[in-house]
């Protein structure tokens, strides 16, 4: 019997989310990073979504957060013109990189010694986390605010997109290598390092490259405005979502729609695969976050496979079962964004 | 043939979220040992009670006082300073336990007055009233 998509809707922002981030698998899982524009970044455990802390501290809208590799450190890119970056075992802020505008973007290098950011300035600036007081390295160029900056190659190349271009350029020179140019706003972009694809998204595109040549490998048209994309890391499957609240699961080699699920109730401005691969998050305007599987009905995190009832040819009754009111789920009723039911905790069966 | 209707998978529970005002990052952590080491400053024991308790005084006769103050706004009118400039006029009628919200009445907005309302605490800057 077909099982149903059940998010699992992460609450606790109070303002849109605008930007979210995993970090890579450490010995204590993975984790993840959203940024609000409440300005309070929050840390949560990346299978289950249980919140691990919030990082206090900026004074204005937070448009980009990320994670280095072992979740040790988070960086946070804000509307008051500054980027952090933060203990995230902690909690403690370790840096303020004061800016000359709103920051959009940060991004560690895989070694965590170096941290991109981008913003309104219109300027890729590199920081050594060893020498927080030394000046950064700058990259101008760019006509436009940048909207995401991004290592890749091996932190020997860096990507970056403005409203209507996507730039690569040598990290050792500091010059522009290749552009491309778009007549349609590009809304996010993704870097997939094995294999070394790039991920983009305008209008309803999304738009696979290669991150090397910067040369065109495939596009997939949407039914509505897309804001991100993301590949599974197996690359048989993306994730999209934009402007009509909903998300789209397409399979990478056919481009043929798999899933799609409403459940948010504000466009939605990130969607990213866990690490793994497990499960995807996105980020929406209505101020949550959700989880979704990517193969529905695996036990994995919090979702517990329940085998179907022996029926004898009738049809299975949909279980309507209320869920437990312990404190956390009457919290989350009373919430704004309650929309599913959920089972109670299923019987063993033996 | 009917399809059988498709079930939502279980789940366990629902994923914690904040606790209260509290800014997370648990000490006792499963992660506490990667913390990288801060010097204590030793302190006499006895000191740091009498400082604690001090404290601890003044906090509760300030929460005191504030309760009182919520008790007093009760059926009054009462302004509010909201973000981005926004002020709106309300009766005050109640606060939940973690004064979290506000729950109001005639609540006066630029669109119109709404009978009754709930104001999300995070969102007032500041409120006056009148006794």
């Amino acid at each position: 019997m077909a099982m149903r998509q059940t998010p699992l809707t992460c609450s606790g922002h109070t303002r849109p989310v605008v930007d979210l981030a995993f970090s890579g698998i450490t010995p204590y899982g993975y984790f993840l990073i959203s940024a609000c524009k409440d300005g309070k970044p929050m840390l949560r455990q990346g299978d289950t979504g249980d919140w691990i802390g919030t990082f206090l501290g900026h004074k204005g809208a937070v448009w980009g957060a990320t994670l280095n590799k072992d979740a040790t450190k988070a960086a946070t890119a804000a509307a008051d013109f500054t980027a952090k970056v933060w203990d995230a075992v902690s909690g403690d802020e370790l840096m303020t990189l004061a800016h000359k505008h709103i920051v959009k973007s940060v991004d560690f290098t895989q070694d965590s010694n170096y941290l991109l950011t981008a913003g309104q300035d219109k300027l890729l600036r590199i920081y050594d986390m060893n020498k927080p007081e030394a000046e950064p390295k700058e990259i101008s160029g760019h006509t436009s605010g940048i909207k995401k900056a991004l290592w890749c190659s091996d932190d020997k190349q860096i990507l970056s997109a403005d409203d209507k271009t996507v730039r690569l350029w040598d990290h050792a020179t500091m010059t522009e290598v290749k552009s491309l140019s778009f007549n349609m706003s590009v809304s996010s972009m993704e870097y997939i390092p094995e294999g070394e694809i790039l991920v983009i998204t305008y209008g309803r595109s999304i738009a696979f490259h290669s991150a090397v040549s910067l040369e065109p490998i495939k596009s997939f048209e949407t039914p509505a405005t897309i804001n991100s994309a993301s590949l599974h890391p197996e690359k048989e499957f993306l994730v999209a979502g934009g402007e009509d609240f909903k998300l789209y699961k397409y399979d990478y080699n056919s481009g043929e729609e798999l899933e799609s699920y409403k459940g948010h109730f504000g466009p939605i401005h990130c969607v990213r695969f866990s690490p793994d691969g497990e499960l995807y998050a996105s980020g929406s305007e209505d101020g949550t976050l959700r989880l979704w599987q990517t193969v529905v009905g695996k036990t994995y995190g919090l979702w517990k496979c329940v085998l179907p009832e022996e029926d004898s040819g009738e049809l299975a009754k949909p279980k309507i079962n209320f869920p437990e009111t312990t404190e956390e789920e009457l919290e989350e009723i009373a919430s704004e964004n309650s929309d599913s039911i959920y089972s109670s905790t299923p019987e063993v069966k033996a | 043939m009917q399809t059988p209707l498709s079930s939502p998978v279980p789940v366990l529970r629902l994923p914690r979220g904040p606790q209260g005002l509290s800014r997370g990052f648990a000490p006792d952590g499963r992660r506490a040992p990667l913390k990288p080491e801060v010097p204590e400053t030793p302190e006499s024991p006895a000191v740091h009670e009498c400082q604690e308790s001090q404290e601890q005084r003044a906090r509760a006769v300030l929460r005191e006082r504030y309760l009182r103050s919520l008790l007093a706004m009760v059926g009054r009118q009462v302004s509010f300073t909201l973000h981005e400039g926004v002020h709106v006029t309300a009766h005050f009628g109640a606060t939940d336990v973690d004064v979290a919200n506000f729950y109001v009445l005639q609540l006066q907005t630029p669109i119109g007055v709404q009978a009754e309302a709930l104001l999300r605490c995070s969102d007032i800057i500041a409120y006056t009233f009148k006794l």
